[in-house]
């Protein structure tokens, strides 16, 4: 019997050592072949979750890149480049994306599109360092996501950023000057905003007049927060939060903050097919730099087309998913990568040198890049009337 | 003064609900004597077989409501039937760690059935919210409050005066003589799970109507404050697990609101040690001397 265990493991591990030699010459032998239509297939690769609490928000990046991957290919490729993307489920689990990313790796992805959470990031973008393949994540808004990765770079801006101009947008458009902040503690997200919301509040003269907090232990009675809430007197709500936590606090504080507007920022994602009555969002504004009823040509086009496409209404992460396939093809035309020069040793740092010459007029704003892989783009406000989210303007 | 009234009347509605979970461990405890990890978990599913019936199959809410504690009652029993029921001359740890393993069972079944997406408990319980001198009060605070209480001293009197009841105790003395007495063990233990697991159906369905989105790890945190309500009360005893799962409810609403949010959970589980070192038995236990 022992000895039947060592043969056998002997040739598992045989086997496993012949599996990599078939997946490496595999993998010089598909690259560029051109297929039918002429056009040579050029891999991109995204990770995030499809499935588990999180699901919306993958599953709207997903729609996002390939729908510009259609259109795109549809189209007639990039530099003879038809673009293929696989998108791997992590459940939003930081391991499994690491695992997924290896996988990727694997099967021949030339260009990343990162991850969608940021915990994903933080963890795939650090066992992506030495493979020095371009990182390029549509909604990882961590601020450390990204940080000590030279190729890594995101279409969303940074939680920071995110704080810091909710904290000036509630300023110029003066929608209060005494605030209450309502977060995740042991959330790195939540704490982010929250952190750069104070700083800037400060700077603006904003008062926060009230901050209470929750954990994920402690997430699903609100009463007292809200209570506190009521008490403070403050004219607007700063909820940096997910959009499951979010969906609770909105039913439990339906009509006990009447009157006074909720403001949060990306993680509202999705809100209202989270609650189980769309009232409950009545009156929450959140900050976005895409708004689905935008009227501008190219964010028309897209809306309509996903709306066609999915049958529902894209949300932020489906626009971030889409933009990112734009800049990744905008990088592309300006590091002047062709199917004959695509499997040089120089590829990557081509790519990730183009990333901040190029200038990409995307749905979520017009987007340049820095070295250090942040966005710059203008942002807007939404507001939640009737279960319907539109643009919010400050005559209304 | 108002946000004196308002975070009490808050905290007897999270205690009603810690207290509706407790009778049930402290039922299981006292009877069978064995603490059953998986109780929290039963809720949940007593919530998602309310989810499953009304909101999915739409069938009316009054069936919903007695199919969800009949399918507990039955889990309960197919519960210690499978899980318990070997081991029952086992060392208690044994059991202990079985009823962990159930309890993670539990949440991985709804897991794979429902997602974990959280779904919203339909409204079966429609009772008018109150509110006088700036506090509002939920109805279904009320009927919580209400339903507990009556439970309570329903389970009292069955306990006390039953036929049933009393092999129950007897069963829960000494098992060996009970059986000599024409007792049969196994079916009163059986009946036992199947009470304590139509009541954590009730409090699923107090615990939907109230909080209204339901997780497959929904049960978890509650059900570990129940048990510290349970014990906080006195474990085996059915008032004392009433008036621990209130006091623990109100302690946890009065530190959120006056001394931190980020604290509450710490406070409450600290006071549970203070308890256990000034009076291990909790607030109404009996200290049983064991015989030689």
């Amino acid at each position: 019997m022992k000895k039947f265990a060592r043969i056998a493991s002997l040739i598992m591990a045989l086997a496993m050592v012949l599996t990599c030699f078939v997946g490496c010459t595999a993998d010089k032998e598909g690259g560029a072949t051109p297929g039918e239509d002429g056009l040579v297939e050029l891999k991109l690769g995204c990770i995030g979750p499809l499935t588990g609490d999180y699901a919306n928000y993958g599953t709207s990046v997903q729609n996002g890149v390939n729908l510009a991957i259609e259109e795109i290919n549809a189209a007639g490729g990039v530099n003879g480049f038809k673009l293929t993307i696989d998108f791997q489920d992590s459940q939003g689990d930081p391991d499994s994306a690491t695992a997924a990313y290896g996988k990727l790796m694997d099967d021949g992805m030339k260009i990343s599109l990162g991850t969608v959470l940021s915990g994903e990031m933080t963890a795939v973008s650090a066992a992506a360092i030495a493979d020095e393949i371009l990182l390029l994540s549509p909604s990882a808004s961590a601020k450390d996501a990204i940080t000590g990765n030279d190729s890594a770079f995101r279409v969303c801006f940074n939680d920071p950023q995110q704080g810091t101009v909710s904290a000036d947008y509630i300023a110029d458009n003066k929608l209060a000057t005494k605030v209450a902040v309502f977060y995740q503690s042991d959330l790195d997200y939540s704490n982010g905003l929250y952190e750069n919301f104070k700083a800037q509040c400060a700077k603006r003269g904003i008062e926060i007049v009230e901050t209470t907090t929750f954990t994920k232990s402690t997430n699903t009675d609100f009463s007292t927060q809200i209570n506190a809430i009521k008490a403070s007197g403050a004219e607007l709500v700063f909820i940096p939060i997910y959009a499951a936590e979010a969906s609770t606090f909105l039913t439990q504080a339906y009509g006990k903050l009447t009157d006074i507007p909720l403001f949060g920022c990306d993680g509202l994602d999705g809100i209202l097919t989270k609650v189980s009555d769309t009232k409950y969002a009545e009156n929450v504004m959140m900050l976005t730099p895409f708004s689905a009823d935008d009227t501008t040509e190219n964010v028309k086009k897209f809306v309509d087309s996903y709306k066609k496409n999915f049958n529902a209404t894209p949300d932020q992460f489906a626009a971030d998913g889409y933009d990112a396939v734009y800049a990744v093809v905008e990088a592309l035309k300006k590091a002047e990568i062709t199917p004959d020069n695509f499997e040089d040793d120089d590829f990557n740092s081509k790519m990730v040198a183009a990333m901040t010459q190029i200038t990409v007029k995307g749905v979520t704003g017009t987007m340049t890049w820095t070295a250090d892989g942040e966005t710059n783009k203008a942002a807007k406000a939404m507001i939640i009337h009737d279960g319907v989210a539109s643009l919010y303007t400050s005559e209304k | 003064m108002t946000t004196f009234i308002q975070t009490l009347i808050d905290g007897l509605s999270l205690g009603s609900i810690y207290a509706l979970i407790a009778l049930g461990y402290t039922m299981v405890y006292g009877i069978a004597k064995m603490l059953n990890f998986a109780h929290g978990d039963v809720i949940m599913v007593g919530a998602y077989a309310v989810i499953a019936s009304v909101s999915m199959a739409s069938l009316p809410p009054v069936v919903g409501l007695i199919l969800s504690v009949v399918i507990c009652a039955a889990l309960g029993i197919l519960i210690e039937f499978l899980a318990y029921k070997p081991l029952r001359k086992s060392p208690s740890l044994a059991v202990l760690i079985t009823a962990i393993g159930v309890s993670y069972l539990l949440q991985n079944l709804a897991l794979l059935i429902f997602g974990s997406e959280q779904l919203s408990f339909p409204q079966v319980i429609n009772l008018p919210d109150f509110a006088f001198a700036g506090v509002q009060i939920k109805g279904v605070t009320l009927a919580t409050l209400v339903i507990t209480a009556v439970i309570m001293i329903a389970l009292t009197l069955f306990i006390k005066t039953t036929k049933l009841g009393k092999a129950m105790r007897a069963s829960s003395e000494d098992k060996d003589a009970a059986e000599l007495m024409g007792i049969s063990v196994n079916r009163t233990i059986s009946i036992t799970f199947a009470i304590g697991s139509a009541l954590a159906a009730i409090a699923g369905i107090f615990y939907g109507a109230s909080y209204v989105y339901i997780k497959p790890t929904t049960g978890a945190m509650p059900g570990i404050k129940a048990f510290t309500a349970a014990v906080f009360g006195g474990i085996g005893s059915i008032p004392g697990a009433m008036l621990g799962g209130i006091i623990l409810g109100i302690i946890e609403k009065f530190s959120q609101a006056y001394i931190s949010t980020l604290w509450a959970d710490a406070i409450v589980f600290g006071v549970l040690v203070l308890m256990l070192v000034i009076k291990p038995t909790g607030l109404l236990g009996k200290d049983i001397k064991e015989k030689v």
